[in-house]
């Protein structure tokens, strides 16, 4: 990746380049609607989130107002830092103390500007900030009931939240699905915040109604067809709705009363999606048609709409056809960090649909895992206890604690003693993780791997660890080009044993099944913080995998193997690389099988962690084949 | 503190488009509140949400006792009214059980996703009717009967089954096809518009008005309940289809005979006929059925109408 600044300068175009220009756009928009409420930006340079979120602010407060700081959400983000807030104010007679509505809900109900809530990276993002965003974004009502605090009221915060496009589908569906905003903006490049805010590039009235809102505007049958016709069959009710609501933005902006298709197309290329031809019965194509960028020569859009600019959609399952290119990919437009604005993701407002990325297992329900060590300061709160220390302080616990004997006390002001002090229990949250990769095609008759499996199970066991078991090549498995996984809170959950012994299949998804296991340990450290304190990770094979990792993903084998599928387990492994290998250790226990046998040391060299001997290797004369 | 809430702005109850099934069990449970409650499971963005709290506002005029899945355990069971503590008096603040108690229902959004130590309370609650509170200076202990309304997007994860059984009906909602998904996203676009404009053409109050007859109809078979007869062979034909399906426990018969009575008493029969009982079983089974109690799918495919289909006559 370039080091170039992504702030461009753009003194010598006489004005911002097409998609900051958008991008504005569809923030005046997101900032005039209400029900545009959440703001999701694919693969935006890191360095630009401050200023983009710095010009959301400014739409949403104007300049004669003092901005408020956004507020920040990330992979520390607790319940009780997102919901509510304690106060201590002094009045006449001492100092009080009140909670109040945290900075998530803090505008609803009340006047002036709504808030901004900041989502740096989306894939980071906290459980307790994702089932946030689930609860508030797109919601009628926002509902909050915490000690001291109940609130019912009409979410008015806004969203602006970034993510990497190759992580999309890792993420929940439901909670993507929220943002009713989703743009592409890749090699995005941003001119001084003025030159974007200058009435040419952003005119008064939109600013305006970023401001007060818009009126109430109609949307014409005819626009729901087109809306309906530019996302394809497919999609979904509520990116049908979100598309309509911002053409009727896009149109009540632009001082209409009424929206008619074209503003349904404004709408499509603010968000980056391409649509197909406009079928010629539509009267209102023509004159009227705000002009396109101009199409590259070798544009492509294909049926139903769901195509997106760089043409990355199924090709070999739909047919193409020629379509009205409405987003310029950024070579020809010379954005981007890098010389000639190369994209750097695919340019789709849906990428999770293409992604081949593997989900999450249960994205948004709190962890759970049990734990010997000291209490845990960051699992969701389940209780209260008398204090033994001045950490994790429950604030209202302890004031109602005092009130309870302020009478008995006689002291002129509210007074908290130490003996009032009570500290929240906090439910256990991830501290040690084993995750097992199981290759039940290398077991065969003559092993039984438990007892080379019994040092770590026993470390898990006594360590009261988390268990995520990966399972490659079961004979019983859904799909047998993928590997299969669960996550259990311990040991001793009834679906170990089986896991154990399960009889082999055919196929082994080796890199599939690394894949997972990595995916399961980067969400583990990621996403609870300084939560975990060791994981291991163990893999049980002979290395020999026979799936290649893309034909895992998109469940069709369709060329030859080859090596592939044992290549593609080495380079899954090494994405554990990158991980803070202090607190993790890997081990690969070798199955001795021959051809091959080196296998195993490769993988565990990929995986920097140590081979340990596994089944006694027994060497024939012909190898062992599969 | 209380904050104040500013007006819910709900597609009224009687313009949400398609969901027929979604629509039929709450009106069952409305007119039988013994069903126990409604679990509607649906992928992202078929309208659950928005039916429990118009149906709320239809019945009730308020929205439902809604118990957020990061509530804290003492709003859901209850304690001290933190301002009035600091004053110095002591004012007991209810909890939302208490609360669904009075109002006759809990509404659980995302209920898949609420944290283990609240499901525990809840099913502590509904399993023994009583809620006892002995903490904090508090000692009550307090009969409580409330129905459960929970929504939930099966993608996120499933139900506990000592939970899913205290739903009485399980209702999955279907994805629209493009003529309704064309009306539904109309329907909320002139809702929105008729808000935030003048409602000239009278949108806003022809759905009032409907929604009202529907409303009517509700109370009219509520009181027409007691009327209406479950004749023994009905009983029978549930308790075939029951072991048919293999259903755990006896609370889906329980359940599938009130909600044909509900049924029945909302078409205006006055006893219920096997045609009832058809209709409301696979809600009241769905989720007894032993692969879907440990996890496995919600769907009540032709298979399993087969295997209940020759008990009843042809229609």
């Amino acid at each position: 990746m370039t080091t170039a600044s992504p702030h461009g300068d753009d003194a010598r175009s006489g004005g911002p380049p097409d998609l900051a220009r958008r991008l504005a756009h569809a923030l005046a928009c997101a900032a005039a609607e209400p029900a545009l409420s959440g703001v999701l930006l694919f693969d935006l340079d890191p360095r630009l989130v401050r200023t983009v979120a710095d010009l959301f602010t400014l739409l949403l407060t104007g300049e004669e107002q003092p901005a408020a700081v956004p507020f920040t959400l990330g992979s520390e983000s607790r319940d009780e830092d997102l919901w509510t807030r304690s106060r201590l104010i002094r009045e006449a007679d001492g100092l009080a103390f009140r909670t109040e509505p945290g900075p998530l809900v803090h505008g609803d109900g009340r006047p002036g500007p709504p808030p901004l809530a900041v989502v740096p990276d989306l894939g980071r993002l906290s459980v307790a900030g994702m089932r946030a965003a689930v609860q508030l974004l797109s919601a009628d009502v926002a509902v909050v009931e915490r000690t001291g605090l109940r609130l019912a009221a009409r979410p008015r915060t806004r969203w602006l939240a970034a993510c990497r496009s190759q992580d999309a589908g890792r993420l929940s569906p439901h909670l993507l699905d929220r943002f009713a905003l989703r743009l592409p903006v890749a090699g995005l490049r941003l001119p001084p915040l003025e030159t974007l805010l200058h009435p040419d590039a952003l005119p008064a009235a939109w600013r305006a109604a970023a401001l007060h809102g818009v009126p109430a505007t109609r949307v014409t049958d005819d626009t729901l067809t087109r809306v309906s016709d530019l996302l394809g069959p497919e999609a979904g009710a509520r990116r049908q709705l979100a598309l309509a609501r911002l053409a009727r933005t896009v149109a009540a902006l632009e001082g209409e009363r009424t929206a008619v298709p074209r503003h349904a197309d404004t709408a499509a290329r603010l968000i980056g999606l391409a649509a197909p031809e406009r079928r010629p019965a539509d009267p209102s194509s023509g004159p009227e048609e705000a002009a396109p960028p101009p199409a590259p020569p070798d544009a492509t859009a294909g049926d139903g709409g769901r195509t997106f600019a760089d043409g990355r959609r199924d090709r070999a399952r739909r047919p193409a056809r020629t379509g009205e290119p409405l987003f310029e990919p950024e070579p020809a437009e010379g954005l981007g960090p890098a010389s000639g604005g190369a994209p750097n993701g695919p340019a789709t407002p849906f990428p999770e649909d293409e992604t081949d990325a593997v989900r999450d297992f249960a994205p948004l329900r709190s962890p759970w895992q049990r734990r010997t060590g000291a209490s845990s300061a960051r699992g969701p709160v389940i209780g209260t206890r008398r204090a033994r220390d001045l950490r994790d302080i429950a604030h209202v616990r302890t004031v109602r604690e005092a009130a309870l004997h302020q009478r008995v006390r006689r002291t002129e002001r509210f007074t908290v003693v130490p003996v009032d002090l009570h500290s929240n229990i906090r439910a256990g949250t991830p501290e040690r993780l084993l995750v097992l990769v199981l290759d039940h095609t290398c077991r065969g008759d003559d092993w039984d791997w438990q007892e080379s499996l019994s040092p770590f199970l026993g470390w898990a066991y006594t360590e009261r660890a988390a268990a995520h078991v990966v399972e490659v090549g079961g004979a019983h498995a859904a799909d047998e080009l993928r590997a299969e996984s669960f996550a259990a809170r311990s040991l001793l959950d009834p679906r170990l044993m089986p896991a154990l012994y399960r009889p082999a299949g055919r196929a082994t998804p080796l890199a599939h099944g690394i894949d997972l296991a990595v995916q399961g340990l980067r969400r583990a450290f990621r996403q609870h913080g300084a939560g975990l304190a060791e994981a291991w990770l163990v893999v049980v094979t002979d290395g020999r995998g026979n799936v290649p990792l893309r034909a895992s993903r998109t469940g069709r084998l369709t060329a030859e193997v080859g090596v592939t599928g044992v290549e593609d387990a080495l380079t899954a492994a090494a994405g554990l690389g990158a991980m803070d290998r202090t607190r993790l250790h890997a081990a690969v226990v070798d199955a001795a099988r021959e051809p091959y046998g080196d296998l195993p040391f490769a993988l565990a060299d990929a995986l920097g962690g140590q081979v340990v001997p596994g089944r006694a290797p027994r060497r024939t004369a012909g190898g062992e084949g599969r | 503190m209380n904050a104040a809430a500013e007006g819910p702005r709900i597609l009224p109850y009687s313009r949400v488009v398609g969901q027929a099934e979604l629509k039929l069990a709450l009106e069952l449970n409305h007119v039988v509140p013994r069903i126990g409650g409604v679990l509607m499971a649906g992928t992202r963005g078929t309208a659950k949400s928005t039916l429990v709290r118009a149906f709320a506002l239809m019945v009730h005029g308020e929205l439902p006792v809604t118990l957020p899945i990061n509530a804290t355990d003492d709003r859901v069971l209850g304690g001290w009214d933190l301002d009035a503590l600091i004053k110095g008096e002591t004012r007991p603040q209810p909890g939302l059980l208490e609360d669904a108690h009075t109002r006759g229902l809990l509404y659980i959004d995302e209920v898949n996703l609420l944290d283990d130590h609240l499901v525990n309370i809840i099913l502590d609650v509904v399993s023994t009717g009583v809620l006892s509170v002995q903490r904090e200076g508090l000692a009550t202990a307090k009969q409580l009967s409330f129905g459960l309304v929970g929504t939930m997007n099966p993608e996120e994860g499933g139900l506990r089954p000592q939970l899913l059984d205290r739903f009485g009906l399980m209702v999955t909602a279907g994805q629209l096809g493009a003529e309704d998904r064309h009306r539904m996203i109309r329907t909320v676009l002139d809702f929105e518009e008729h808000l935030g404009g003048s409602d000239e053409t009278g949108w806003l109050a022809d759905a009032e008005r409907d929604t009202a007859a529907l409303r009517d109809r509700l109370e009219r078979a509520r009181q027409n309940v007691p009327g209406v007869r479950v004749p023994d062979d009905v009983l029978r034909l549930c308790a075939e289809a029951a072991t048919r399906v293999d259903a755990v426990g006896q609370r889906g018969e329980i359940v599938a005979t009130l909600a044909a009575r509900a049924l029945a008493a909302l078409e205006g029969a006055d006893r219920v006929e096997p045609g009832h009982l058809l209709r409301v079983l696979p809600m009241a089974l769905r989720h007894r059925r032993p692969e879907t109690a440990h996890g496995g799918t919600f769907g009540w495919g032709p298979e399993d109408q087969d295997r209940v289909a020759d008990l009843f006559p042809a229609p």
